[in-house]
């Protein structure tokens, strides 16, 4: 087949501004977008560069950018990439600098990834053997032991897009890997880290690292994890285990959300404050209902549900 | 045609126009909703990080109530409400020792969910269930003027092998949807991407930056408005433009439709019943233009 | 310059344990230099398990691991070396486990072991399908933990010995295309196999041997280069491996008449003999016309979707992407391809090479443990127990060691070597080079051999050697030049191949993966012995040296 293919090239060495460069070349029929750039780079232009090594999905060298969406080179067959209509484009990786053409630097996405402590910091020494772990222990941190650092999640990733700070999906996945780990001796310390300002909690559940993952490591899944694991363990006062408990208890008091009173149970009197302005704005566009709303019909039902499980506030 | 109606909580206030339009289109096109009325907020993705068992239980009650009106489809109008209830309804379905623990709590309180209900959403309805050339037939006001974004989000789409409609990377039921109200539509970076409302309150310029740059990607590509199938996107996309705005300090000022309120225009709904002017970003000379063109 | 007191070259297995052991030593001042990220190594792809007799899954013992190893090497295995790898062979898993890696488990809680091809026991021990990838992100999480300094996509050009000692190596930094020199009182290389020489690998690109190359060319011997390992089951259209696993968990082998033929080749282990007896059945069914489209056929069907899903996760998704084939309905076209180097710079079992203060540990060593045949899940094993060893003797010898001056002329030469490829307006592309390199070595060098396909081969190698003399590049830029790195690669794999071409060819025996179709069996009588390859002025010089036996008598090898 033949496949018409446009490379975002960027020398800095050259030039200042990257472009799209089209290339025209025969491919067989179960051709993988690494083996056009390895075709394109030995018949065609030997100066494009682009990061390869096992070409089988398990070293992460060649996550790259095709129309939009980030995957590895390896294991995207042209024939798989469902979301391409017309040219392919290929561009490096999202969030992250680019160094030359499809290179980028890697260095921001290990930055958070160190940041998580990514070690075990094991229990006091036991016998002279292994550790006794049951199968059931290793099947929950097993999607996140998957993680091939490849860096597709971190590239597509909302909010790294818009904050620099955040530690994005790979860090968390692999965060959840240690504070899964029952052969653990830090969890409360790692739960309380990753509890803080732009980590965990600042996810905002675009599931698109979900998508990305060509590993299965679900990592959302893991970050959700993190934040069921860390109400567990009693650290709730930050934004985010703000913001469910209000859930919670306008569920347990209500039935309903209460739109009005959310912000000021998830950031607090003073912050809200702040949100005056808007809220006036909402209010003469008659966004805001009513404070004190109706509860619904049968409340009653669902405050007996919250004793019966004893959930406590 | 017959659904439970859960239009979820945004629809019910600060989105109210959303539910409104949505029962003028259902009146329209002949399809039936029924209020669950004893129904609770579905959590979010929110109850069941602070507590998961008791968000099964919350769902499942929901979903009871379906049955016992005798349907066995929910209709939402948001598509957090759709990803939430999907999941959970899933899980319940598939784990019949959770389902069981589950009733045991509801038996309790009297009710007891049997795991017969699916979930759905007015954009899957109309795209799947009643089809298009139907709907195309109820145009009164086609849009043809318009180049409409469409804004998918993140929770109609995915994760696929939950809701499992469409191409999570290449969706096209809205953009069938608007060319079957008569519009143009918009290829644009950002259509599957996120409107930010989910962090909203705990990072809020990250936020606002997100729904910023959804917003500059569709008018970069020469959109004259968006349109969501989602309550929380619109607060994220219109509500909030002005402040993503001054944090980007660059104008967009793209009017940001909810997908009933596009829908019940085109159907000829009298323009002052589609709450128009409780969008913090005004339509109006979109409308005017749609009104014009219709003679 | 750069002044470090030991310096490890690759950051696989063996380079990364070697670092961890080396750190132990207070004060001394350890660095890596890697031309990829350390995750993104070739251990990485190791799917079936590390072997350690822990008799997790049945009685086991230290002494039957150490025979089927001896027994897999076709006699030609070090028995001292290989004696030494499988008593610390449970003690090094233990470690690992205990520094976190997340092994499968058996329902005991304990670590989970499989069947392995070769071994009488089940000794694997495994994380599912991945269980390089769970050692090797484990030990770089150590190195994190350690805060080991990584020189991160940096490519070592050439190994400094001055006066018989090891200085150190130059190395660009391709992220700015300078180069530099790095000093040290100690060298390990644990740069890995040489795969790519074959045109059927299920080697990473990566895999071009580059650190045995630059022994080579610094006067180290290169040992037991004849010895390739071609894996029974790769997939037919790209060469990627399917793990010994599926067949440790029950798999068939098929030929085009639904035969499971390795009744004939090996009536007792059937498909779990030793890689060399299957990759040679499947070849002689290939070529006796009971192939499948040029390969056979690979069924695990009847283990059923749960356990191929709990087991063998990855084989499937690599299956099905790459294959376009789910083995839960459908068997998997297979064929042998070139996997694993047996041979390797020649090292002791602490990893010291003929060169002072220069040690080799991991694919890129021959200690040697694996002989003839390496046998499936002995290679993560030799990476992490003599990466282990190699780093606290390496260690050991720089903080007893004086840091010697070197003099300017390493750099200039290396700077113009560069310079000179850099500078090349007109020549051959060396990818055309590589190519006719790797087709050239499967056909003639391929699962069997003859004199005649092995002088073909000779002559061939030294055709591609002269046109690589005027091998040229296109990207001249600084930063990032994967142009300039190819090329680089291309000169290892020739004079790697060079010394494969000569061992195997001087060898008239079938040893191991080394099968001559005109001398069709074992000589112990003139062949028990080591090939030494050095690099001479022209081409290689061969030597042989004593293989050490310590109580285990050569007999006939049978499966």
């Amino acid at each position: 087949m033949r496949k018409k293919i446009l490379i975002r090239r960027f020398d800095p060495e050259t030039v200042d501004e990257s472009f799209l460069q089209a290339f025209n070349v025969d491919l067989p029929q179960n051709a993988t977008i690494l083996d056009a750039l390895i075709k394109i780079k030995e018949e065609q232009d030997g100066t494009i560069s682009f990061r390869k090594s096992c070409r089988s999905a398990i070293c992460g060298s060649c996550a790259v950018t095709v129309n939009g969406v980030a995957v590895l080179a390896c294991n995207s067959q042209f024939k798989s990439i469902s979301w391409v209509e017309g040219d392919v484009i290929i561009e490096p990786l999202g969030n992250l600098p680019v160094l030359k053409d499809l290179i980028v630097r890697f260095y921001p996405f290990w930055h958070e990834v160190e940041k998580t402590m990514p070690w075990l910091e094991p229990k006091e020494e036991i016998g002279e053997k292994e550790n006794i772990v049951s199968a059931e222990d290793v099947a929950i941190i097993d999607e996140s032991a998957n993680c091939i650092m490849c860096g597709c999640c971190f590239g597509d990733c909302t909010i790294r897009e818009t904050d620099d700070n955040f530690m994005g999906p790979a860090a968390l996945a692999k965060a959840w890997r240690f504070v899964g780990d029952t052969r653990d001796a830090i969890k409360t310390e790692r739960l309380e880290l990753l509890s803080k300002a732009c980590n965990a909690w600042d996810c905002t559940r675009c599931n698109l690292c979900i998508d990305r993952c060509p590993k299965g490591v679900r990592p959302l899944d893991q970050i959700v994890r993190i934040r069921q694991e860390a109400m567990k363990a009693g650290i709730k006062d930050n934004k985010g285990a703000r913001h469910a408990l209000a859930f919670q208890s306008d569920i347990k008091n209500h039935g309903k959300l209460n739109e009005t009173t959310m912000p000021l149970k998830t950031v607090g009197i003073i912050r809200s404050l702040g949100m005056i302005p808007m809220a006036l704005r909402m209010q003469m566009k008659g966004k805001v209902p009513f404070p004190i709303q109706k509860d619904i019909e049968g409340i009653k039902e669902v405050k007996k549900i919250y004793k019966i499980m004893e959930v406590d506030e | 045609m017959k659904y439970a109606y859960y239009p979820g909580c945004a629809a019910e206030a600060i989105m109210k126009e959303a539910d409104e339009t949505t029962r003028q289109v259902a009146r329209i096109l002949g399809i039936e909703l029924i209020d669950m009325k004893n129904a609770t907020c579905c959590g979010a993705g929110c109850l069941d990080e602070a507590n998961l068992e008791l968000s099964y239980v919350i769902n499942a009650r929901i979903f009871a109530i379906a049955e016992s009106m005798g349907l066995n489809s929910i209709m939402t109008i948001c598509s957090t409400c759709l990803q939430t209830m999907t999941k959970i309804n899933q899980e319940l379905q598939s784990d019949p020792e959770l389902l069981e623990r589950v009733n045991k709590v509801l038996r309790k309180t009297g009710t007891e969910y049997r795991g017969n209900v699916q979930m759905t959403h007015l954009l899957w309805v109309l795209v799947k269930d009643y089809g298009l050339d139907k709907v195309k037939k109820h145009v009164k006001r086609p849009l043809n003027m318009l180049n409409v974004a469409a804004f998918y989000g993140c929770h109609t789409l995915r994760p696929a092998e939950i809701l499992g409609y469409e191409d999570p990377r290449n969706p096209k039921s809205l953009d069938l949807l608007i060319k079957a109200l008569g519009g143009k539509t918009v290829d644009y970076r950002g259509k599957t991407r996120c409107c930010g409302f989910h962090t909203l309150l705990v990072n809020e310029r990250a936020s606002l930056k997100a729904g910023g740059k959804r917003l500059q990607e569709a008018k970069d590509k020469g959109a004259d408005c968006m349109v969501t199938p989602c309550p929380l996107c619109d607060v994220s996309l219109d509500v909030y433009q002005s402040e993503a705005e001054k944090l980007y300090q660059k104008k967009t000022q793209l009017p940001v439709f909810n997908l009933s309120q596009l829908i019940a225009l085109a159907l000829g709904v009298d323009v002052s019943d589609l709450s128009f002017r409780k969008h913090l970003v005004s339509p109006k000379k979109i409308i005017s233009a749609v009104i014009a063109a219709e003679g | 310059m750069v002044t470090h007191d030991l310096i490890i070259v690759g950051a696989g297995l063996a380079g990364m344990r070697a670092a961890i052991e080396a750190i132990k030593t207070p004060d001394l001042n350890v660095a890596i230099i890697s031309k990829i990220h350390p995750v993104r190594s070739h251990s990485g792809a190791a799917q079936g398990g590390i072997n350690a007799a822990l008799g997790n899954a049945a009685e086991d013992s230290i002494e039957s691991h150490t025979f089927d190893t001896i027994k897999g090497s076709d006699y030609l295995g070090d028995q001292d070396a290989i004696e030494i790898m499988c008593q610390d062979a449970p003690g090094d898993i233990y470690e690992l486990e205990r520094m976190g890696t997340i092994f499968s488990r058996d329902k005991n809680g304990r670590i989970a072991q499989r069947p392995f091809g070769g071994a009488a026991q089940p000794r694997a021990c495994y994380a599912a399908d991945r269980t390089g990838h769970a050692i090797l992100h484990l030990l770089y999480e150590q190195l994190m933990k350690g805060g080991v300094m990584v020189y991160e996509e940096w490519h070592v050009i050439k190994l400094v010995v001055e006066d018989g000692t090891a200085r150190g190596v130059v190395a660009i930094n391709l992220l700015s295309g300078k180069l530099h020199r790095i000093r040290a009182k100690a060298v390990i290389f644990a740069t890995g196999g040489y795969g790519r020489v074959f045109h059927n690998s299920t080697n990473a690109h990566a895999n071009t041997g580059d650190g045995m190359a630059l022994a080579y060319r610094a006067g180290a011997p290169l040992m037991d280069m004849e010895f390739v390992q071609f894996h029974p089951t790769t997939l037919k259209s790209t060469g990627i491996l399917i793990s010994e696993a599926a067949r440790g968990e029950g798999g068939y082998l098929l030929n085009s008449e639904g035969e499971r033929f390795m009744k004939k080749y090996a009536p007792n282990a059937l498909e779990l003999a030793s890689r060399d007896v299957v990759s040679r059945s499947e070849q002689s069914e290939i070529e006796e016309g009971r192939g499948i489209d040029g390969c056979v056929h690979l069924d695990i069907r009847h283990l059923g979707r749960d356990k191929i899903l709990k087991l063998l996760p990855q084989i499937r998704d690599l299956s099905i992407t790459f294959e376009g084939v789910d083995p839960i309905d459908e068997p998997i076209p297979i064929r042998p391809g070139a996997h694993y180097s047996m041979g390797g710079i020649k090292a002791s079992v602490d990893g010291m090479t003929s060169i002072k203060g220069f040690f080799a540990a991991g694919e890129c060593a021959c200690v040697s443990v694996h002989g003839a045949n390496r046998l499936g899940g002995n290679s993560l094993l030799e990476a992490v127990v003599f990466g282990r060893r190699v780093g606290a003797a390496a260690a050991k010898f720089a903080e007893e060691a004086e840091l010697a001056d070197w003099s300017e002329s390493a750099l200039k030469d290396a700077a113009a070597e560069i310079a000179s490829l850099l500078n090349r307006i007109e020549g051959e592309p060396y990818p055309k080079i590589r190519q006719d390199l790797q087709k050239m070595m499967i056909q003639y060098v391929g699962v069997y051999r003859d004199r005649e396909k092995l002088e073909t081969a000779r002559v061939k190698v030294s055709e591609l050697k002269a046109r690589y003399e005027n091998v040229s590049i296109q990207d001249l830029g600084d930063v990032f030049n994967t142009d300039l790195l190819g090329a680089l690669e291309v000169g290892n794999l020739l004079d790697l191949a060079e010394a494969i071409v000569e061992g195997a060819l001087n060898r008239e025996e079938s040893r191991g993966a080394h099968s001559r179709t005109d001398f069709t069996e074992r000589d112990d009588e003139n062949w028990m012995k080591h090939t030494m390859a050095y690099k001479a002025e022209e081409g290689v010089k061969l030597d042989y040296s004593n293989v050490t036996k310590t109580k285990y008598e050569p007999t006939i090898r049978k499966y």
